[in-house]
């Protein structure tokens, strides 16, 4: 089945009735979600399983002050894009892994982890990425509060 | 005192390692030329060399030091003790007997060796698997190597070089006969140098540096040395064997013939270099034993029943 | 032989970036593999913030040496489409020439590259010659070799005279005939073939479910082109194919890049044909309204994605980059399973990874049995000094010397 926009919109709509009016076409092959953080299971795994959408692009992670927004890039091979965003809040940083359906995300997801500190859960051990091994707890660099610098103090007090 | 400058001055060691460095540099600069690159100038061996002497050596703490810095004298011992057994530019070697070719062919092996034991008592892992690859690409080329030298000399009915360069002044006709040997016998000597497509023991994109990863200063320039007197005496060897003409002239034009003789096999090692990529050490054992050995063996079949035919 | 643990990288001959692979060899053959990353993280999607959007795009270009042009590009795309901005024919017509040029860079770097890792040097020293013709014309056009700094927000910084449209035209004949060469080696040459045939299999479902993009999903008969799937710049008006191929390898992935050139030299005449006359920039306006774009673009690696939120201030509020090699080694691990040795690098390099270089302190350590402290810089160099005065040989006069000099032409 070819995809358009508007089939996309209809047919997620349809699906999960909440999203009515929370879907925005911003030009032709960008799409933009907001989900639901109760409802994020059962739409990515709709647009992944149901609608065609194979390609995680990439996994955007912002601080948005008050809360966390993470993005969810997800493209199908004929070029529409799917920008599925779903909100963490600040004071329980805790979401979950994509792994599953992309073992090819569980890096993007890293980065979360790294320079948001998000806690990922399902995410399989592995080597961090990307600061450094002794890069010191509790330092998320893009983060909107964090100075640069603020880590170098912590190693030298530590050493 | 003849002996002791024949071995330490001419034709020993000093003159095998002022031709090996002519014979890198002839090679380099061949070689740069066909990758339209510009190439080294004519004394760049030699600088290189003594570069690396002046150099600072590092020998790894977990290394096993007497070992470690035995192995590179011991490889330019052997390289050039071979030389002394080959005739190059009169039909007598310096030292000669009955069966020297043997001699020649196995202090030829020894070079190999120290580089499997220097770079395996350096304890490096690059260092190691690349001693695990020469000995391994030993096994494959020495055989072919064994079978295409040995061919002329079958036909010769002798183990001697002078008997097998007075056979062929009295019948040079039948050199023609062991071009397959010749073939053979250059692909297995670009295994034994380590050179394109052979450079499997020392291939930089994997193991660094191979079994001379740890190695640095005096030691290095001494094996570089060693890979470079092992060429000459590769070449040599060849020469000799394949190409065993010219040498009852007298002993200027003869010494001319043997340089060109030796830089004609030099050229040829370096134009095979150009041309290919690098094997992966099975495939390197597969050709040898699939085609190289086989092909030793047609030689051999050959000169036998050149034997037969010709000479009954 | 045991198993023995080899680390490549992070510092290796063969990885001219830091990253990486610890490999676990039974014999010859690789048992398992672990990935370190993140050597070069330079925090640039942090500094993007604190900088204004011109300020950030010149950083952004300097995301990585080869592709510099498609970083740039892929992030002012986003900002572009951010503030609404229509850009002149004539401005996306160089861009896209850029593009295309940077493209057959990166190809014949990568080619000459997968040469010396397979031991394969003439090869190198051949795809590094004619390198250097492209080289001249990026030179050309826009005054730098490499980090182009052609792209502004709103168009491009500098106007292609006809005369060097002509030259463009005309060095594309030589690439042909050389490409062809090329593509005739690679099919005739025998060890190359037998080094780089049924190495660092991927298939067509591996890479679709590890993400793999770019040449390399190409390789494995993914048809996967930003060009083609979500059109920027011209392309959707340009005339080209996506190159794929059945063979899933190291060599089909050779051949995916050999033809893409091909391709790129087609493109490149399109677009010197069809250069229309006009502006080469619209003005950009200093704040870009608040809004946010995704961006893609087909970087000669691979897909370069940008995100970019703008918060109605000079500053970007988030700039997120994936650059292309990111997605590919997930694959790589993939591809390296049950290979040799040998086979690692030219694996590695087969999805011509891009890790960027960074600074880092070298941590070497004194080792007197036990008693480990770490060796600074400085002490290394003094070190150095004190050993060739020992041995006889004394720069530090020279030193002085070349100093005084310096200083007195410095005046």
């Amino acid at each position: 089945m070819m995809w358009t926009e508007e089939k996309i919109q209809q047919e997620l709509t349809g699906k999960f009735a909440f999203l009515d009016g929370k879907i925005k076409l911003q030009r032709p092959r960008r799409l933009w979600v907001d989900a639901p953080a109760e409802h994020f299971d059962a739409i990515f795994s709709h647009l992944v399983r149901q609608m065609d959408f194979p390609v995680l692009l990439t996994i955007t992670g912002l601080d948005e002050t008050s809360q966390f927004c993470v993005i969810y890039h997800l493209a199908q091979l004929e070029g529409i894009v799917c920008n599925l965003k779903v909100v963490v809040p600040k004071d329980n940083p805790t979401w979950k892994s994509v792994g599953t359906f992309f073992p090819g995300g569980i890096i993007y997801e890293r980065e979360l982890v790294d320079l948001l500190g998000l806690k990922i859960e399902g995410l399989p051990p592995g080597n961090r990425y990307p600061l450094p091994d002794d890069w010191p707890d509790g330092q998320f660099p893009l983060r909107k509060d964090w100075k640069r610098g603020g880590e170098a103090a912590i190693k030298e007090k530590a050493s | 005192m003849t002996a002791l400058i024949g071995i330490l001055v001419f034709p020993g060691v000093f003159f095998l390692s002022l031709f090996g460095l002519v014979c890198e540099f002839v090679d380099r600069k061949l070689h740069a030329r066909l990758q339209h690159r510009v190439g080294p100038p004519w004394f760049q061996p030699l600088a290189d060399f003594i570069k690396l002497v002046s150099k600072e050596t590092i020998i790894p703490e977990e290394a096993d030091r007497t070992m470690f810095r035995l192995m590179p004298a011991l490889a330019v011992a052997a390289a050039a003790a071979a030389a002394l057994y080959i005739p190059m530019w009169s039909a007598k070697a310096l030292f000669s007997f009955s069966g020297d070719v043997i001699v020649v062919i196995y202090l030829l092996t020894i070079p190999t060796l120290t580089f499997f034991l220097g770079g395996w008592s350096s304890t490096s892992l690059y260092a190691m698997i690349g001693s695990v690859r020469c000995l391994t690409q030993l096994f494959a080329y020495e055989v072919p190597l064994f079978m295409g030298v040995l061919a002329p000399f079958m036909l010769a009915s002798t183990w001697n070089f002078s008997e097998l360069a007075e056979f062929y002044r009295a019948h040079p006709g039948y050199m023609i006969f062991n071009v397959i040997g010749f073939a053979v016998s250059l692909v297995a000597l670009m295994g034994k140098l380590e050179k394109v497509p052979f450079d499997i023991p020392e291939a930089e994109t994997e193991i660094v540096a191979g079994s001379f990863t740890e190695y640095s200063g005096r030691y290095l320039a001494l094996f570089r040395m060693a890979v470079d007197i092992e060429m000459v005496v590769g070449a040599s060897l060849l020469a000799a064997v394949f190409l065993p003409f010219g040498l009852g002239l007298p002993a200027g034009v003869a010494f001319a013939l043997y340089v060109i003789k030796v830089l004609f096999v030099v050229v040829l090692l370096s134009i095979l270099r150009t041309l290919f990529a690098r094997l992966r050490i099975d495939q390197m054992v597969d050709f040898c034993w699939k085609y190289l050995a086989p092909a030793s063996l047609v030689q051999l079949l050959i000169n036998l029943a050149v034997k037969g035919a010709l000479l009954s | 032989m045991s198993k023995v643990t080899i680390p490549i990288g992070p510092q290796h001959p063969a990885l001219k970036e830091p990253a990486r692979f610890c490999l676990t060899l039974n014999g010859e053959k690789i048992y398992e593999i672990d990935l370190r990353l993140g050597y070069n993280h330079r925090g640039i999607e942090k500094a993007c913030e604190e900088r204004t959007y011109i300020q950030a795009m010149y950083l952004v270009e300097r995301v990585c040496g080869i592709c510099s042009h498609s970083h740039s590009t892929a992030f002012i795309q986003a900002v572009e489409e951010i503030a609404g901005l229509q850009l002149p024919r004539r401005g996306l017509y160089i861009r896209t020439l850029i593009a295309e040029l940077e493209r057959i860079h990166s190809h014949l770097l990568w080619l000459g590259v997968a040469g010396h890792e397979v031991g394969f040097d003439t090869l190198l020293m051949y795809a590094w010659r004619d390198r250097e013709l492209v080289m001249d014309i990026l030179a050309d056009l826009t005054g730098n070799r490499v980090n182009y700094g052609i792209n502004t927000i709103g168009g491009v910084r500098r106007d292609v005279t006809p005369r060097q449209i002509e030259r463009v035209t005309k060095a594309m004949d030589t690439f042909e005939e050389r490409t062809k060469y090329y593509v005739q080696v690679a099919t005739e040459e025998s060890t190359l073939i037998a080094r780089l045939s049924n190495v660092g299999k991927l298939c067509y479902d591996d890479a679709m479910r590890l993400g793999a993009i770019g040449p390399t999903a190409r390789a494995c008969g993914l048809e996967r082109d930003a060009r083609k799937a979500d059109p920027y710049g011209l392309y959707g008006e340009l005339d080209f194919k996506v190159i794929t191929d059945k063979h899933s390898d190291v060599y089909g992935r050779a051949v995916v890049r050999l033809l893409e050139l091909m391709e790129s030299y087609r493109i490149i005449r399109q677009l010197c044909k069809g250069m229309p006359e006009g502006p080469i920039a619209v003005k950009a306006p200093r704040k870009i309204p608040a809004g946010e774009a995704l961006s893609r673009y087909e970087a000669p690696r691979g897909e370069d994605v940008h995100y970019v939120r703008g918060n109605g201030t000079d500053k970007p509020e988030r700039v997120k980059i994936r650059a292309p090699t990111l997605a590919n080694l997930q694959a790589v691990a993939k591809m390296l399973e049950d290979n040799y040795l040998a086979d690692t690098t030219i694996v590695i390099a087969a999805i011509d990874p891009c890790f960027s270089c960074t600074d880092r302190a070298v941590l070497l350590k004194k080792s007197r049995r036990r008693n480990e402290e770490p060796v600074l810089w400085n002490s290394l160099r003094d070190y150095g000094i004190a050993w060739h005065r020992k041995q006889g040989l004394d720069f530090g006069d020279m030193n002085r010397r070349f100093g005084r000099m310096m200083e007195r032409s410095s005046r």
